[in-house]
């Protein structure tokens, strides 16, 4: 038997015939673009244009000189930090609450988790409608209570809030299902036994709960986390990054650059950029949970 | 080594089958009837005159078969630079109402220029019959990228029956006008519960320029450096942001839409808008009253707005899709397109029997467009323009922000004077 057959046989094994759909998909629709987007981000790239200047790290030194990218990782870095927080946190104490299966908790449950389905966009105009300064309901209600309502989109120091806020209740649901599911598998009997050492209801929390959640916590943390680094269609639909850029995201700023202005190269870098924050803080985060599993 | 590639072919010959990569079979039938897609953004009340004008050119073009579909302006501004880039797309679609991003366009090589079409007489794009504003608009680096797809002058709005609750009568000059605004505007508290204009500073067709040039004050010159600082416009912009922080005439931050909403429920007594807009604020039950804008030490000045209809590069019905045009912005069509719509029309040997299209085509030969020719200008209005009228009129000092401006503006033009 030669090499040549081997290595023939060996690539004919039904396992790679198997992978091979799934291989070319990824190949084609992500490994190829991902590859190209790194390589138009050392061109000076314009849709249409027979020829791309090379300018090599150019278009990632003008980045980082950029002040209107350095104001978009901020509100994305903000947005992120409020908005997995809110969400984490707010999904533990639903799932709490809603622990034990009553009528009412599925009720309160498939409400919670309703937003999760609707999409980003969906949920973005509603919203908008909703938070309308003149025709909207939020602020007619305001005023039957006898407030005037703010400009919930329209005002500098608030349109940010305005939009973790509705991203936080967009969320929510997803954590709360999560953590709900890891809450059933908390085995009764640590908590039985944690009642019997004369744990009160906190520290049943703090000492039996809490540790058994940490996969589920960490999983939420993470897809959280990058959903949020990701930000574009709440702000594209709700405040098209305005007021005066206050919630312009790292990817609305990518769009404007890429997509309205054509300047691909410099969109690719900004995605690049992207890419290993994501890359970085989801290291860490892995990093830290797996510490804590050893300890 | 060589199964292996021979299987990835066959892998990715299959793909492409199921994909259906195939081209489609070609028809050379002479007898065949072209179909051309257009795509234009006129979900207003007045794109039943648009309609009526396709079917008009189908049932005269017996060969030829114009399809529009019609969608809102933002959509087609994210579907067709793609689309029209990569040789995809309809035929002809009126890009954006901004003739300024026709330079983005004629920058991704995605438009067809024109000027093979271009003559005298029928069947002909009669260019020339254009208003000069128009062909400076749609022409880049000598050529003809685009027909105007229709024509239009912003007019005074304003609510008859407020004006009559409060004794006013028609502004005439900029300083009725503006003490029309602030009368008009009416607080219970914190609370405006009427205001006296209803003003948007992003996407719309811009109205704030008006107010610059009523008082002799500009944005930027035709070599691009800017002239957005110089006195007569800072005092223009101080007066309008001061109206709007101080007396609250306005909300802040309102898109076009917004600004149509506020008007159209009876909250605002003025806008200041284009022909699409007179149906609609019918429809809202109000007392309309339709007044040219006021002038001011600028003389009588408004903003023309002519949206541009383009032919893509890579088109497979050339001749046909020149011919549509010529025929669109023909006599024939242009009276009928004019008497329906209530706009003025885009050639200026037409004149409309329509008695609304008056206070529009009156406003024709003093009418200016926004940042006209200028390659950069959709930078220039998004990354200055806009976030200037935001930041004064949240408050911050106009002369300072002014300066930042035309500094911004000279950079993106390359202007050094």
């Amino acid at each position: 038997m030669t090499t040549a057959t081997l290595t023939g046989r060996r690539w004919l094994n039904p396992a790679y015939m198997y992978l091979a759909p799934s291989l070319l998909i990824i190949a084609v629709f992500i490994a190829e673009p991902i590859l190209r987007s790194g390589w138009m981000s050392l061109h000076d790239w314009t849709v249409g244009e027979e020829t791309h200047e090379w300018v090599g790290l150019g278009n990632y030194l003008e980045l980082f000189a950029d002040e209107r990218f350095r104001n978009a990782l901020t509100v994305t870095g903000v947005y992120t930090l409020v908005t997995v927080a809110g969400q984490v946190v707010a999904g533990l104490a639903l799932a709490m609450w809603l622990r034990r299966t009553t009528w009412l908790s599925s009720l309160l449950r498939s409400a919670f988790f309703f937003p999760t389905v609707a999409s980003f966009a969906v949920v973005g105009v509603v919203w908008k409608f909703l938070l309308d300064p003149q025709v909207g309901l939020v602020n007619a209600w305001l005023e039957k209570a006898g407030t005037t309502g703010p400009g919930w989109l329209t005002d500098t120091g608030l349109a940010l809030v305005t939009v973790m806020g509705v991203g936080i209740w967009k969320g929510v649901g997803f954590s709360m299902i999560v953590l709900l599911a890891a809450l059933q598998g908390v085995p009764d009997q640590l908590i039985e036994a944690a009642k019997l050492d004369g744990a009160g209801r906190w520290h049943q929390f703090r000492a039996v709960i809490l540790p058994e959640l940490r996969p589920a916590l960490l999983f939420t943390t993470v897809i959280a986390t990058v959903t949020s680094l990701q930000l574009f269609d709440l702000v594209y639909v709700m405040t098209g990054g305005g007021p005066l850029f206050h919630t312009e995201s790292i990817v609305a700023y990518l769009y404007q650059r890429g997509f309205v202005e054509f300047r691909l190269g410099y969109a690719s870098a900004i995605a690049w950029v992207l890419f290993v924050m994501i890359l970085i803080v989801s290291m860490i985060q892995l990093r830290i949970a797996r510490s804590h599993d050893g300890g | 080594m060589r199964s292996s590639l021979k299987i990835g072919t066959a892998l990715v010959a299959g793909l492409l089958l199921a994909a259906g990569c195939g081209s489609p079979a070609t028809s050379s039938d002479p007898d065949a009837v072209v179909e051309l897609s257009l795509w234009t953004g006129f979900t207003g009340p007045d794109r039943p005159a648009y309609e009526n004008l396709v079917k008009q050119f189908n049932a005269s073009h017996p060969k030829i078969k114009v399809t529009m579909d019609v969608q809102p302006w933002d959509a087609i501004a994210q579907k067709l630079p793609g689309a029209w880039a990569t040789g995809q797309g309809p035929d002809l679609a009126t890009p954006n109402f901004d003739p300024g991003v026709l330079f983005n366009y004629v920058k991704t090589n995605s438009l067809l220029p024109l000027d093979e079409a271009v003559g005298a007489g029928d069947g002909k794009l009669n260019a020339d019959t254009f208003p000069a504003a128009v062909n400076t608009a749609f022409t880049i680096d000598g050529k003809l990228y685009a027909a105007p797809a229709n024509m239009a002058t912003l007019v005074l709005y304003y609510n008859k029956a407020m004006f009559a609750e409060a004794g006013l009568q028609e502004p005439k000059t900029a300083d009725e006008f503006a003490a029309a605004a602030k009368q008009l505007t009416k607080t219970e508290g914190d609370k405006v519960t009427q205001y006296g204009i209803s003003l948007a500073d992003h996407a719309t067709i811009q109205m704030w320029p008006i107010l610059q040039w009523m008082n002799g004050g500009d944005i930027v010159d035709a070599k691009g450096c800017a002239t957005i600082a110089q006195p007569a416009s800072v005092q223009a912009l101080t007066t309008w942001a001061d109206l709007v922080v101080k007396d609250k005439v306005s909300p802040i931050g309102q898109t076009g839409a917004d600004a149509d909403t506020l008007f159209s429920a009876k909250k605002a007594a003025m806008e200041i808008n284009g022909p699409w807009a007179a149906a609609g604020f019918k429809e809202a039950g109000i007392d309309l009253g339709i007044a040219a804008v006021p002038v001011g030490a600028g003389g009588p000045v408004t903003l023309a707005s002519t949206v541009p209809l383009a032919v893509g590069k890579s088109t497979k019905h050339k001749a046909q899709a020149l011919e549509f045009l010529s025929w669109w912005t023909g006599k024939t069509a242009q009276a009928a397109f004019s008497d329906a719509s209530g706009f003025p029309p885009v050639r200026t040997d037409v004149t409309s029997s329509n008695p609304v299209v008056a206070p529009f085509a009156a406003g024709l030969p003093h009418a200016r467009l926004y940042l006209p020719g200028l390659p950069t200008s959709p930078k220039i209005d998004a990354d200055v323009y806009v976030p200037l009228i935001g930041k004064i009129t949240r408050g911050e000092p106009v002369e300072a922000a002014a300066q930042a401006a035309a500094d911004a503006i000279n950079q993106i033009t390359g202007c050094t004077a």
